[in-house]
C-alpha cells in the first residue's frame, strides 16, 4: 500500500503545501484559485486530488505535503465513503494536525441531520479539526480559504512557537458523548 | 436548635434554589418545630447528609434537561438531535383506522395529496372554541380578500369556515386531538342555491409525539406540530398569518430528507404480504449536467423478498433498525450499479411511491389506504417535531 508520508521530504524555503481531496472535483477547483490568490507573503502549491492513492508516477516530483484537506459534499452518500476510503492510504503521521474535514453544505435542508453526525464522529476520532463551508457564494469561499490557509501555514512550520499538533489540540472536533456530563448548574 | 432551623435553608439556596423555596422551606420547618417538640423529625436532620442534597439537584437537573433539550437553539440540530433521531421503528400493523376514527372523516384524510408544515405550539388553543374559530377566521379572510384591490362579485365574499375534531387519531394522552380546517366558499358561475364548494382544507395532528418533550411544555401551550394542507398558496397563507397572530406560533415548510423517505419505503414494502403494493418506485436526482432523474421502479414481489433478506433472523420481532432500511436502499443500488454503472448514492432521493401512498422531498405526501394511517403520521409528526426551531 503506498500511503502518503508527512516527512519523507525535505521542505522548501517559505513554501507551504495543502492537498484538496474530492470526489466530486467541483469546490476543489474554486477553493485552490482563492487560496492562491490570498496568499502573499508565502508560496502556497496547491494540489487536487479525487481520491487516495495518489498516482505512482508523480511519486518523484511530488513535494511534502503539509496538510490534507479532505472536502465532503453532505447531499450525497458517496461523497462521505470515498472519503473514508481514501484515509486509509494516509501515513499515521498526518493524524498530528495535519489533516483537515472541510464539509459542504452542512444546512441545507434536504441532507438527514445523521450525515453530519457521523462526519463529526469520524472526525472527532482522529482528532482532527472540521469545518463547514459555503460552497456556492464567493465569500463562502473566501473565508474557507482564509481558515485552511491560516491551518496550513502552522502545518508547513511557518508560525513561529506554534507547532500542527499543538494547534490541533485546540481545533480538533469533538463530540461529547453524554449528555450526562453536561453541567446546568 | 434554633440556630439549626436558620442555617438549614440558607444551605440548600446556596446550590440551586430560588428565593421562593426558600422561604416556603422556613415556613414549613416552623411548623414542624411549633407542632412537635419533643422528637426529632428525620427531615430536620437529612441536611447534614449529602445524599439529599444531590438527590435534589439530580432531579432538578433531570427536569432542566428535558426543557434544555427541547428548547436550547444551540442543540436543536446536532448532538440532541442525533440522540433523539430514532434508530429503530415499530413494524406497522395494519388496523382498521374506522374502528377509531369516524369512516367520513378518514376519507376526507386519504388519497388526498398534503403539503407539509411545522407549527410551533399554539398558545391557548382550545379545541372547545372551534366554532368561534370559524367565524373569526372567515372574517379575516373576508376582510383581508377585500384590502387593497376592487371587490369582485362571487368568489370572494362568502367564505365560510369549518373547524372540526377528528378524533382516534391521537395515539396517546398527551397527544392533542387532530383539527382538521375546511374553506368552502361558492363558485363564480354557481346558481343560487348550489351547496358552496371546499377550496382549500388543512388539519393539524399530533401523533405518538415525543413524550419528554409534551410534557416538558407549559400547561397553556398545545402542541399540533404537523399541518397539511391542500389548496390554493393565497389562501394558505391567509390561514398561517391567521394562527400566527392569534396563537403566536410560527409556521415552517417541512422537507422530508432522503433518511425518512428511506424509511418510508421500508415500512410500505414491509405491508407487502397484508396490501399488495403493486409497484415500488423510487427517483433519484444525480448531479450531472445537465441534472439527471432516474425513476426506478421494483416489482413488488422482488422488493419484499430483498426487504425480507434484510430483516434480521428475528422476524417476531416488532422493531425495524435502520441499519435494515440503509441496507435495503444500498440492495437497490448496488443491483443498479451492476446494470447501468450509475451509482446512485452520488444522488439524493427525490420521491417514492406504492400503492399505498407517495412521498416527494418537498413535504407532498399522499396516503392511500387508511391501515397504515397512524404509522406514516407518527413518523411525520416525529420529522416535524425534530424540524421545529423550539
Amino acid at each position: 500500500m503506498s500511503l502518503l508520508k508527512p516527512f519523507s521530504r525535505l521542505t522548501g524555503l517559505n513554501t507551504a503545501n495543502i492537498l484538496l481531496v474530492e470526489n466530486e472535483e467541483q469546490f476543489q477547483q474554486k477553493l485552490a484559485d482563492t487560496v492562491v490568490l490570498q496568499e502573499k507573503t508565502v508560496n502556497v502549491n496547491v494540489r487536487l486530488a479525487r481520491s487516495l492513492p495518489l498516482p505512482m508516477e508523480n511519486e518523484e516530483s511530488r513535494p511534502r505535503i503539509d496538510l490534507v484537506v479532505f472536502i465532503i459534499h453532505l447531499t450525497s452518500e458517496l461523497s462521505f465513503q470515498s472519503a473514508e476510503t481514501s484515509l486509509k492510504y494516509l501515513d499515521p503521521g498526518y493524524f498530528q494536525g495535519k489533516v483537515c474535514f472541510l464539509v459542504t453544505s452542512a444546512r441545507n435542508v434536504s441532507v438527514p441531520p445523521e450525515r453530519l453526525v457521523s462526519v463529526r464522529t469520524l472526525a472527532a476520532s482522529l482528532h482532527c479539526p472540521l469545518l463547514c463551508a459555503e460552497d456556492q457564494t464567493t465569500e463562502g469561499v473566501t473565508t474557507a480559504a482564509h481558515r485552511l490557509l491560516a491551518i496550513l501555514k502552522v502545518a508547513a512550520g511557518l508560525v513561529p512557537m506554534a507547532t500542527s499538533l499543538y494547534l490541533s489540540t485546540l481545533t480538533r472536533c469533538t463530540v461529547p458523548s453524554d449528555i450526562d456530563q453536561q453541567n446546568f448548574e | 436548635m434554633m440556630l439549626y432551623l436558620t442555617t438549614f435553608p440558607y444551605q440548600e439556596s446556596s446550590c440551586i434554589m430560588g428565593r421562593r423555596d426558600v422561604q416556603i422551606h422556613f415556613l414549613t420547618l416552623l411548623v414542624l418545630y411549633f407542632s412537635v417538640m419533643e422528637e426529632r423529625n428525620s427531615t430536620e436532620e437529612t441536611p447534614r447528609n449529602n445524599a439529599l442534597a444531590q438527590r435534589r439537584s439530580k432531579s432538578y437537573r433531570q427536569s432542566m434537561r428535558s426543557c434544555v433539550e427541547a428548547t436550547h437553539l444551540a442543540y436543536t440540530s446536532g448532538l440532541l438531535t442525533a440522540l433523539r433521531i430514532p434508530r429503530s421503528r415499530k413494524a406497522p400493523k395494519s388496523c382498521d383506522i374506522t374502528k377509531q376514527v369516524d369512516p367520513d372523516q378518514v376519507a376526507l384524510l386519504v388519497k388526498k395529496e398534503w403539503q407539509l408544515s411545522y407549527v410551533t405550539p399554539l398558545y391557548q388553543f382550545r379545541h372547545t372554541q372551534l366554532k368561534s374559530y370559524s367565524k373569526q377566521l372567515s372574517a379575516f379572510m373576508v376582510s383581508e380578500k377585500q384590502q387593497g384591490l376592487a371587490i369582485e362579485v362571487g368568489q370572494e365574499l362568502g367564505f365560510k369556515v369549518n373547524f372540526s375534531v377528528v378524533l382516534g387519531l391521537a395515539e396517546t394522552d398527551k397527544d392533542a386531538e387532530t383539527v382538521f380546517i375546511q374553506i368552502l366558499s361558492k363558485q363564480v358561475f354557481s346558481a343560487k342555491d348550489d351547496a358552496p364548494k371546499v377550496v382549500w382544507s388543512g388539519w393539524l395532528t399530533c401523533v405518538n409525539g415525543d413524550l419528554d418533550y409534551l410534557r416538558s411544555l407549559p400547561l397553556e401551550f398545545v402542541s399540533l406540530p404537523l399541518f397539511c394542507t391542500r389548496g390554493p398558496e393565497s389562501l394558505t397563507v391567509l390561514v398561517k398569518s391567521w394562527f400566527e397572530n392569534i396563537f403566536d406560533c410560527c409556521f415552517g415548510p417541512l422537507d422530508i430528507n432522503s433518511t425518512n423517505l428511506q424509511w418510508l419505503a421500508s415500512l410500505w414494502t414491509g405491508c407487502h404480504p397484508t396490501i399488495n403494493i403493486q409497484y415500488l418506485k423510487l427517483v433519484w436526482t444525480l448531479p450531472t449536467l445537465p441534472p439527471m432523474d432516474v425513476t426506478y421502479t421494483v416489482h413488488p414481489q422482488d422488493a419484499w423478498e430483498l426487504w425480507d433478506s434484510m430483516r434480521q433472523v428475528d422476524t417476531t420481532e416488532d422493531s425495524i433498525s435502520i441499519d435494515e432500511v440503509t441496507g435495503f436502499i444500498k440492495g437497490l443500488q448496488s443491483h443498479f450499479f451492476r446494470h447501468f454503472r450509475i451509482d446512485l448514492s452520488a444522488g439524493s432521493l427525490m420521491q417514492i411511491s406504492t400503492a399505498l401512498g407517495s412521498s416527494h422531498h418537498s413535504g407532498k405526501i399522499k396516503i392511500a389506504s387508511p391501515n397504515y394511517i397512524p404509522t406514516i403520521l407518527q413518523l411525520l409528526t416525529e420529522c416535524a417535531l425534530l424540524k421545529m426551531p423550539i
